[in-house]
Protein backbone atom coordinates (compact mmCIF):
# COMPACT_ATOMS: atom_id res chain seq x y z
CA UNK A 1 0.00 0.00 0.00
CA UNK A 2 1.99 3.08 -1.13
CA UNK A 3 -0.07 6.71 -1.15
CA UNK A 4 -2.79 7.69 -3.36
CA UNK A 5 -1.68 11.04 -4.80
CA UNK A 6 -5.11 12.44 -4.28
CA UNK A 7 -5.49 10.94 -0.69
CA UNK A 8 -2.56 10.65 0.81
CA UNK A 9 -1.99 8.88 3.91
CA UNK A 10 -1.15 10.23 6.80
CA UNK A 11 0.33 8.05 10.03
CA UNK A 12 0.05 9.14 13.52
CA UNK A 13 1.95 7.50 16.29
CA UNK A 14 0.22 7.88 19.49
CA UNK A 15 -0.26 5.99 22.88
CA UNK A 16 -3.23 7.58 23.76
CA UNK A 17 -6.56 6.68 22.17
CA UNK A 18 -8.53 9.96 23.38
CA UNK A 19 -5.33 11.89 20.51
CA UNK A 20 -5.96 9.20 17.79
CA UNK A 21 -9.89 9.98 18.09
CA UNK A 22 -9.32 13.54 18.66
CA UNK A 23 -6.99 13.89 15.85
CA UNK A 24 -8.78 11.83 13.16
CA UNK A 25 -12.41 14.14 14.07
CA UNK A 26 -10.43 17.24 13.39
CA UNK A 27 -8.64 16.32 10.52
CA UNK A 28 -11.96 14.72 8.90
CA UNK A 29 -13.12 17.03 6.28
CA UNK A 30 -9.07 16.64 5.05
CA UNK A 31 -8.20 15.20 1.72
CA UNK A 32 -6.58 12.40 3.31
CA UNK A 33 -6.64 9.30 4.96
CA UNK A 34 -5.61 8.59 8.61
CA UNK A 35 -3.79 5.89 9.48
CA UNK A 36 -3.52 4.69 13.36
CA UNK A 37 -0.56 3.39 15.24
CA UNK A 38 -0.37 2.81 18.88
CA UNK A 39 3.08 3.67 20.04
CA UNK A 40 6.19 4.11 18.98
CA UNK A 41 7.55 0.21 17.88
CA UNK A 42 4.03 -0.52 15.92
CA UNK A 43 4.55 3.22 14.91
CA UNK A 44 8.02 2.40 12.86
CA UNK A 45 6.63 -1.13 11.62
CA UNK A 46 3.53 0.29 10.25
CA UNK A 47 6.06 3.18 8.41
CA UNK A 48 7.99 0.73 6.91
CA UNK A 49 4.75 -1.20 5.39
CA UNK A 50 2.57 1.87 4.43
CA UNK A 51 5.20 4.41 3.49
CA UNK A 52 2.91 7.46 4.49
CA UNK A 53 3.01 10.92 2.49
CA UNK A 54 3.49 12.78 6.39
CA UNK A 55 4.07 10.92 9.83
CA UNK A 56 2.23 12.82 12.70
CA UNK A 57 4.65 11.65 16.15
CA UNK A 58 3.77 11.94 19.37
CA UNK A 59 7.36 12.87 21.32
CA UNK A 60 5.52 12.01 24.81
CA UNK A 61 5.35 8.08 24.63
CA UNK A 62 6.03 5.36 27.46
CA UNK A 63 8.35 2.31 26.13
CA UNK A 64 10.06 3.72 22.78
CA UNK A 65 9.57 7.62 23.27
CA UNK A 66 8.99 10.04 20.17
CA UNK A 67 12.79 10.91 20.13
CA UNK A 68 14.04 7.33 19.68
CA UNK A 69 10.77 6.76 16.98
CA UNK A 70 12.47 10.12 15.06
CA UNK A 71 16.05 8.71 15.22
CA UNK A 72 14.89 5.65 13.71
CA UNK A 73 12.84 7.30 10.99
CA UNK A 74 16.19 9.30 9.94
CA UNK A 75 18.36 6.28 9.89
CA UNK A 76 15.74 4.32 7.35
CA UNK A 77 16.98 5.52 3.71
CA UNK A 78 13.24 4.40 3.14
CA UNK A 79 11.41 6.53 5.56
CA UNK A 80 14.48 9.23 6.09
CA UNK A 81 12.56 11.59 3.73
CA UNK A 82 9.28 11.02 4.94
CA UNK A 83 8.08 14.62 6.69
CA UNK A 84 7.81 14.48 10.64
CA UNK A 85 5.08 16.48 12.58
CA UNK A 86 6.10 16.12 15.84
CA UNK A 87 3.29 16.42 18.35
CA UNK A 88 3.97 17.29 21.88
CA UNK A 89 1.61 18.05 24.65
CA UNK A 90 4.09 20.40 26.42
CA UNK A 91 6.03 22.70 24.16
CA UNK A 92 9.92 22.80 25.81
CA UNK A 93 11.68 24.64 24.10
CA UNK A 94 14.45 22.02 24.61
CA UNK A 95 12.18 19.43 23.03
CA UNK A 96 11.95 21.59 19.73
CA UNK A 97 15.24 22.22 19.25
CA UNK A 98 15.91 18.08 19.63
CA UNK A 99 13.43 17.71 17.41
CA UNK A 100 14.92 20.02 14.80
CA UNK A 101 18.26 18.77 15.35
CA UNK A 102 17.22 15.41 14.81
CA UNK A 103 15.53 15.78 11.55
CA UNK A 104 11.72 16.90 12.20
CA UNK A 105 10.13 19.01 9.63
CA UNK A 106 7.36 20.63 12.01
CA UNK A 107 6.46 20.81 15.65
CA UNK A 108 2.89 21.41 16.91
CA UNK A 109 1.33 21.34 20.34
CA UNK A 110 -1.51 18.97 20.66
CA UNK A 111 -3.15 20.54 23.61
CA UNK A 112 -5.92 21.97 21.03
CA UNK A 113 -7.60 24.24 23.22
CA UNK A 114 -7.48 27.18 21.23
CA UNK A 115 -9.02 27.17 17.96
CA UNK A 116 -5.26 28.22 16.62
CA UNK A 117 -3.85 24.37 18.17
CA UNK A 118 -6.41 22.95 15.09
CA UNK A 119 -6.06 25.87 12.58
CA UNK A 120 -2.12 25.35 13.11
CA UNK A 121 -2.06 21.50 12.94
CA UNK A 122 -4.03 21.28 9.77
CA UNK A 123 -2.14 24.43 7.89
CA UNK A 124 1.06 22.65 9.00
CA UNK A 125 -0.31 19.25 7.70
CA UNK A 126 -1.25 20.99 4.61
CA UNK A 127 2.21 22.42 3.83
CA UNK A 128 4.12 18.98 4.25
CA UNK A 129 1.44 17.05 2.15
CA UNK A 130 2.05 19.89 -0.55
CA UNK A 131 6.12 19.70 -0.37
CA UNK A 132 5.68 15.88 -0.68
CA UNK A 133 3.81 15.67 -3.38
CA UNK A 134 5.48 18.43 -4.95
CA UNK A 135 8.95 16.81 -4.80
CA UNK A 136 7.04 13.27 -6.31
CA UNK A 137 6.28 15.40 -9.31
CA UNK A 138 9.88 16.94 -9.59
CA UNK A 139 11.23 13.49 -9.46
CA UNK A 140 8.79 11.55 -12.01
CA UNK A 141 8.11 14.42 -14.58
CA UNK A 142 11.18 16.75 -14.16
CA UNK A 143 13.02 13.77 -13.10
CA UNK A 144 15.07 15.77 -10.64
CA UNK A 145 16.38 15.32 -7.01
CA UNK A 146 14.22 17.13 -4.77
CA UNK A 147 17.24 17.90 -1.91
CA UNK A 148 19.86 18.78 -4.57
CA UNK A 149 18.19 19.74 -7.35
CA UNK A 150 20.30 17.86 -9.60
CA UNK A 151 18.98 15.35 -12.02
CA UNK A 152 17.78 12.24 -10.57
CA UNK A 153 18.57 8.20 -11.32
CA UNK A 154 15.55 8.40 -14.10
CA UNK A 155 17.62 11.09 -15.82
CA UNK A 156 20.98 9.55 -15.62
CA UNK A 157 19.82 6.37 -17.15
CA UNK A 158 17.91 7.90 -20.30
CA UNK A 159 21.10 10.31 -20.73
CA UNK A 160 24.04 7.71 -19.90
CA UNK A 161 21.85 5.45 -23.08
CA UNK A 162 22.27 8.36 -25.02
CA UNK A 163 25.51 9.32 -25.05
CA UNK A 164 26.98 5.76 -25.09
CA UNK A 165 24.84 5.52 -28.29
CA UNK A 166 26.98 8.59 -29.31
CA UNK A 167 29.97 7.46 -28.72
CA UNK A 168 29.64 4.25 -30.37
CA UNK A 169 27.62 5.28 -33.19
CA UNK A 170 30.18 8.80 -33.95
CA UNK A 171 33.31 7.89 -32.24
CA UNK A 172 32.77 11.14 -29.81
CA UNK A 173 34.85 10.96 -26.70
CA UNK A 174 32.90 10.21 -23.12
CA UNK A 175 33.66 9.35 -19.36
CA UNK A 176 32.10 8.26 -16.84
CA UNK A 177 32.99 9.79 -13.34
CA UNK A 178 30.79 7.80 -10.11
CA UNK A 179 30.96 9.81 -6.77
CA UNK A 180 29.99 8.13 -3.44
CA UNK A 181 30.81 10.34 -0.22
CA UNK A 182 32.97 9.33 2.00
CA UNK A 183 31.89 7.82 5.62
CA UNK A 184 28.10 9.18 4.80
CA UNK A 185 26.10 7.04 7.19
CA UNK A 186 28.88 8.03 10.08
CA UNK A 187 28.02 12.21 9.22
CA UNK A 188 24.12 11.65 9.67
CA UNK A 189 24.32 9.32 12.93
CA UNK A 190 26.94 11.86 14.29
CA UNK A 191 25.26 15.24 13.88
CA UNK A 192 21.68 14.36 12.28
CA UNK A 193 19.86 14.09 9.37
CA UNK A 194 20.18 17.82 8.96
CA UNK A 195 23.48 17.74 9.05
CA UNK A 196 23.62 14.72 6.21
CA UNK A 197 21.60 17.12 3.96
CA UNK A 198 23.38 20.39 4.25
CA UNK A 199 26.58 17.78 3.37
CA UNK A 200 24.46 16.59 -0.02
CA UNK A 201 23.49 19.90 -0.59
CA UNK A 202 26.72 21.34 -0.57
CA UNK A 203 28.50 18.63 -3.03
CA UNK A 204 25.71 18.86 -5.72
CA UNK A 205 26.69 22.47 -5.53
CA UNK A 206 30.21 21.89 -5.90
CA UNK A 207 29.82 19.36 -8.78
CA UNK A 208 27.65 21.00 -10.60
CA UNK A 209 29.96 23.86 -10.73
CA UNK A 210 32.70 21.76 -11.78
CA UNK A 211 30.80 20.90 -14.39
CA UNK A 212 30.05 22.18 -18.37
CA UNK A 213 27.11 22.85 -19.71
CA UNK A 214 26.97 19.12 -22.22
CA UNK A 215 27.68 17.38 -18.70
CA UNK A 216 25.07 15.77 -16.80
CA UNK A 217 25.27 15.91 -12.84
CA UNK A 218 22.81 13.63 -11.64
CA UNK A 219 22.22 12.03 -7.63
CA UNK A 220 22.33 8.25 -8.16
CA UNK A 221 20.66 7.95 -4.76
CA UNK A 222 22.07 8.22 -1.02
CA UNK A 223 25.45 9.38 -0.84
CA UNK A 224 26.14 8.47 -4.93
CA UNK A 225 26.54 10.89 -7.82
CA UNK A 226 27.50 10.17 -11.25
CA UNK A 227 28.95 13.12 -14.12
CA UNK A 228 28.78 12.53 -17.18
CA UNK A 229 31.08 14.17 -19.14
CA UNK A 230 30.61 14.63 -22.85
CA UNK A 231 33.55 14.76 -25.66
CA UNK A 232 35.81 14.26 -22.83
CA UNK A 233 38.47 11.79 -22.56
CA UNK A 234 39.81 10.05 -20.27
CA UNK A 235 42.73 12.08 -18.76
CA UNK A 236 40.58 15.21 -18.57
CA UNK A 237 37.59 13.75 -16.93
CA UNK A 238 40.05 12.05 -14.53
CA UNK A 239 41.53 15.62 -14.02
CA UNK A 240 38.00 17.18 -13.44
CA UNK A 241 37.32 14.36 -11.13
CA UNK A 242 40.20 15.20 -8.92
CA UNK A 243 39.29 18.94 -8.86
CA UNK A 244 35.78 17.83 -7.23
CA UNK A 245 37.64 15.50 -4.91
CA UNK A 246 39.87 17.90 -3.63
CA UNK A 247 37.12 20.92 -3.65
CA UNK A 248 34.79 18.68 -0.92
CA UNK A 249 38.10 17.61 1.44
CA UNK A 250 38.62 21.19 1.81
CA UNK A 251 35.26 22.63 2.29
CA UNK A 252 34.39 23.71 6.26
CA UNK A 253 31.42 22.85 7.41
CA UNK A 254 29.57 25.00 10.12
CA UNK A 255 27.69 22.37 11.72
CA UNK A 256 31.23 20.27 12.36
CA UNK A 257 33.95 22.24 11.27
CA UNK A 258 36.79 19.81 12.79
CA UNK A 259 35.28 17.11 10.94
CA UNK A 260 35.94 17.02 7.19
CA UNK A 261 34.42 15.23 4.44
CA UNK A 262 35.84 13.59 1.88
CA UNK A 263 34.22 11.89 -1.66
CA UNK A 264 35.59 8.50 -3.42
CA UNK A 265 35.45 8.62 -7.64
CA UNK A 266 35.66 5.96 -10.32
CA UNK A 267 36.27 7.29 -13.79
CA UNK A 268 36.38 5.49 -16.92
CA UNK A 269 36.70 7.14 -20.22
CA UNK A 270 37.47 6.87 -23.84
CA UNK A 271 38.62 8.77 -26.48
CA UNK A 272 37.29 7.08 -29.51
CA UNK A 273 34.37 4.59 -29.79
CA UNK A 274 34.44 2.26 -26.68
CA UNK A 275 35.02 -1.14 -28.47
CA UNK A 276 31.39 -2.70 -28.17
CA UNK A 277 30.74 -1.41 -24.77
CA UNK A 278 27.16 -0.88 -23.62
CA UNK A 279 25.70 1.48 -20.76
CA UNK A 280 25.58 -1.28 -18.45
CA UNK A 281 29.19 -2.32 -18.85
CA UNK A 282 30.58 1.05 -18.83
CA UNK A 283 28.38 1.67 -15.54
CA UNK A 284 29.92 -1.38 -13.75
CA UNK A 285 32.90 -1.01 -15.18
CA UNK A 286 32.97 2.98 -13.39
CA UNK A 287 31.46 1.10 -10.60
CA UNK A 288 34.52 -1.09 -10.01
CA UNK A 289 36.75 1.41 -10.10
CA UNK A 290 34.79 3.55 -7.26
CA UNK A 291 35.04 0.13 -5.40
CA UNK A 292 38.90 0.10 -6.09
CA UNK A 293 38.78 3.88 -4.50
CA UNK A 294 37.16 3.10 -1.56
CA UNK A 295 38.88 -0.15 -0.93
CA UNK A 296 42.02 1.79 -1.64
CA UNK A 297 41.64 4.19 0.96
CA UNK A 298 38.91 6.51 0.34
CA UNK A 299 39.37 10.11 -0.61
CA UNK A 300 40.71 9.74 -4.35
CA UNK A 301 40.23 8.56 -7.72
CA UNK A 302 40.42 5.46 -9.44
CA UNK A 303 40.09 5.45 -13.20
CA UNK A 304 40.47 3.14 -16.18
CA UNK A 305 39.87 2.79 -20.04
CA UNK A 306 36.36 2.40 -21.84
CA UNK A 307 38.68 0.62 -24.22
CA UNK A 308 39.46 -2.29 -22.21
CA UNK A 309 35.78 -2.85 -21.74
CA UNK A 310 33.97 -5.76 -23.81
CA UNK A 311 34.60 -8.97 -23.97
CA UNK A 312 36.64 -9.76 -27.51
CA UNK A 313 34.50 -9.89 -30.57
CA UNK A 314 35.07 -11.82 -33.39
CA UNK A 315 35.66 -9.93 -36.48
CA UNK B 1 -17.92 31.55 35.88
CA UNK B 2 -19.17 33.28 32.89
CA UNK B 3 -22.67 34.18 32.55
CA UNK B 4 -25.18 32.26 30.59
CA UNK B 5 -26.33 33.81 27.17
CA UNK B 6 -30.54 33.88 27.15
CA UNK B 7 -32.23 33.14 24.42
CA UNK B 8 -32.35 29.14 23.83
CA UNK B 9 -29.07 28.14 23.46
CA UNK B 10 -27.49 27.41 26.58
CA UNK B 11 -23.68 27.92 25.93
CA UNK B 12 -21.04 26.04 27.85
CA UNK B 13 -19.92 27.55 31.12
CA UNK B 14 -15.98 26.72 32.16
CA UNK B 15 -15.32 26.72 35.55
CA UNK B 16 -12.04 27.73 35.95
CA UNK B 17 -9.99 27.90 39.43
CA UNK B 18 -12.06 25.78 41.74
CA UNK B 19 -15.54 26.44 40.53
CA UNK B 20 -18.07 24.59 42.53
CA UNK B 21 -21.20 25.17 43.68
CA UNK B 22 -23.51 28.13 43.59
CA UNK B 23 -26.20 28.50 45.53
CA UNK B 24 -26.00 25.20 46.82
CA UNK B 25 -26.56 23.70 43.89
CA UNK B 26 -23.43 21.83 42.14
CA UNK B 27 -23.02 22.87 37.92
CA UNK B 28 -21.90 21.11 35.24
CA UNK B 29 -19.26 21.31 33.44
CA UNK B 30 -19.64 21.68 30.10
CA UNK B 31 -17.62 21.41 26.84
CA UNK B 32 -16.43 23.87 25.18
CA UNK B 33 -16.99 22.48 22.25
CA UNK B 34 -20.30 22.14 23.25
CA UNK B 35 -22.14 23.77 19.90
CA UNK B 36 -19.94 22.02 17.58
CA UNK B 37 -21.72 18.84 15.69
CA UNK B 38 -18.03 17.81 14.61
CA UNK B 39 -17.33 17.19 18.47
CA UNK B 40 -20.41 16.12 19.62
CA UNK B 41 -20.03 12.32 19.04
CA UNK B 42 -16.67 12.60 20.61
CA UNK B 43 -17.72 14.31 23.59
CA UNK B 44 -20.33 12.19 24.24
CA UNK B 45 -17.87 9.30 24.24
CA UNK B 46 -15.71 11.17 26.47
CA UNK B 47 -19.02 11.71 29.12
CA UNK B 48 -20.06 8.03 28.89
CA UNK B 49 -16.47 6.94 29.41
CA UNK B 50 -15.91 9.32 32.70
CA UNK B 51 -16.97 6.68 35.12
CA UNK B 52 -14.67 4.11 34.28
CA UNK B 53 -11.84 6.86 34.14
CA UNK B 54 -12.97 8.07 37.82
CA UNK B 55 -12.65 4.21 39.14
CA UNK B 56 -9.40 3.79 37.57
CA UNK B 57 -8.59 6.69 39.28
CA UNK B 58 -10.15 5.70 42.33
CA UNK B 59 -8.70 2.15 42.75
CA UNK B 60 -5.22 3.35 42.04
CA UNK B 61 -5.55 5.46 44.80
CA UNK B 62 -6.94 3.15 47.17
CA UNK B 63 -4.74 0.80 46.57
CA UNK B 64 -1.53 3.45 46.91
CA UNK B 65 -0.32 2.49 43.04
CA UNK B 66 1.15 5.97 42.93
CA UNK B 67 2.61 5.18 39.09
CA UNK B 68 -0.22 3.99 37.86
CA UNK B 69 -2.23 7.39 39.03
CA UNK B 70 0.48 9.38 37.32
CA UNK B 71 0.28 7.35 33.82
CA UNK B 72 -3.93 7.87 34.52
CA UNK B 73 -3.68 11.58 35.26
CA UNK B 74 -1.35 12.59 32.30
CA UNK B 75 -3.40 10.48 30.01
CA UNK B 76 -6.21 12.92 31.71
CA UNK B 77 -4.64 16.10 31.51
CA UNK B 78 -3.02 15.47 28.08
CA UNK B 79 -6.66 14.35 26.77
CA UNK B 80 -9.33 17.01 28.75
CA UNK B 81 -8.29 19.88 26.54
CA UNK B 82 -9.23 18.59 23.20
CA UNK B 83 -12.75 17.41 24.32
CA UNK B 84 -12.80 20.99 25.76
CA UNK B 85 -12.23 20.54 29.29
CA UNK B 86 -9.47 22.74 30.18
CA UNK B 87 -10.06 22.86 34.28
CA UNK B 88 -10.19 19.14 34.11
CA UNK B 89 -7.22 19.34 32.41
CA UNK B 90 -5.77 21.76 34.95
CA UNK B 91 -6.75 19.36 37.96
CA UNK B 92 -5.30 16.77 36.59
CA UNK B 93 -2.10 18.59 35.99
CA UNK B 94 -2.18 19.17 39.44
CA UNK B 95 -2.19 15.95 40.33
CA UNK B 96 0.69 14.63 37.82
CA UNK B 97 2.55 17.53 39.40
CA UNK B 98 2.37 16.93 42.94
CA UNK B 99 3.09 13.04 42.04
CA UNK B 100 6.42 14.25 40.38
CA UNK B 101 7.42 16.17 43.34
CA UNK B 102 6.71 13.35 45.90
CA UNK B 103 8.96 10.95 43.29
CA UNK B 104 11.50 13.42 42.79
CA UNK B 105 11.77 14.49 46.61
CA UNK B 106 10.78 17.68 46.25
CA UNK B 107 8.05 19.76 48.99
CA UNK B 108 4.85 17.88 48.53
CA UNK B 109 2.49 15.81 51.41
CA UNK B 110 0.22 12.95 51.15
CA UNK B 111 -1.92 15.75 52.33
CA UNK B 112 -1.68 17.89 49.17
CA UNK B 113 -1.96 15.00 47.08
CA UNK B 114 -5.04 14.09 48.60
CA UNK B 115 -6.38 17.20 48.14
CA UNK B 116 -5.23 17.38 44.56
CA UNK B 117 -7.29 14.09 43.89
CA UNK B 118 -10.28 14.91 45.55
CA UNK B 119 -10.58 17.98 43.96
CA UNK B 120 -9.88 16.34 40.30
CA UNK B 121 -12.35 13.71 41.07
CA UNK B 122 -14.66 16.18 41.93
CA UNK B 123 -14.39 17.63 38.86
CA UNK B 124 -14.90 14.71 37.03
CA UNK B 125 -18.33 13.86 38.79
CA UNK B 126 -19.46 17.58 37.21
CA UNK B 127 -18.60 16.49 33.44
CA UNK B 128 -21.51 16.84 31.13
CA UNK B 129 -21.76 17.09 27.57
Amino acid sequence: MTSDPNKPIVLLIDDSPDVHRLIRVRLRHEPIEVVSANGGAEGLATAKQIKPATILLDLDMPGMDGFEVLRALKRDPELANTPVIVLSGMSEADDKVTAFDLGAADYVTKSFEKPSDLAELRARLRASLRVERLLRLLAERAELDGLTGLGNRVQFNRRWSQEVAGNQRYGKALSLALFDIDHFKRINDTYGHPAGDAVLMEFAKQLFASCRQTDVACRLGGEEFALIMTETALEGAAQVADRVRQGLMATRWPRHPEHVVTVSAGVIGATTGANGATPELWFEAADKALYAAKHGGRNRVVTGAAENLAPAVKA
Amino acid sequence: MQPQTTGGQEVGTTARGSGGAVGGKVDKLRSEFAGDPDMAELVEAFVSEMPQRVEGLRRAWESQALDDLRRLAHQLKGASGGYGYPALGQAAAGVETTLNKMASGGQATMASLRQEFDALVSLCGRVAA
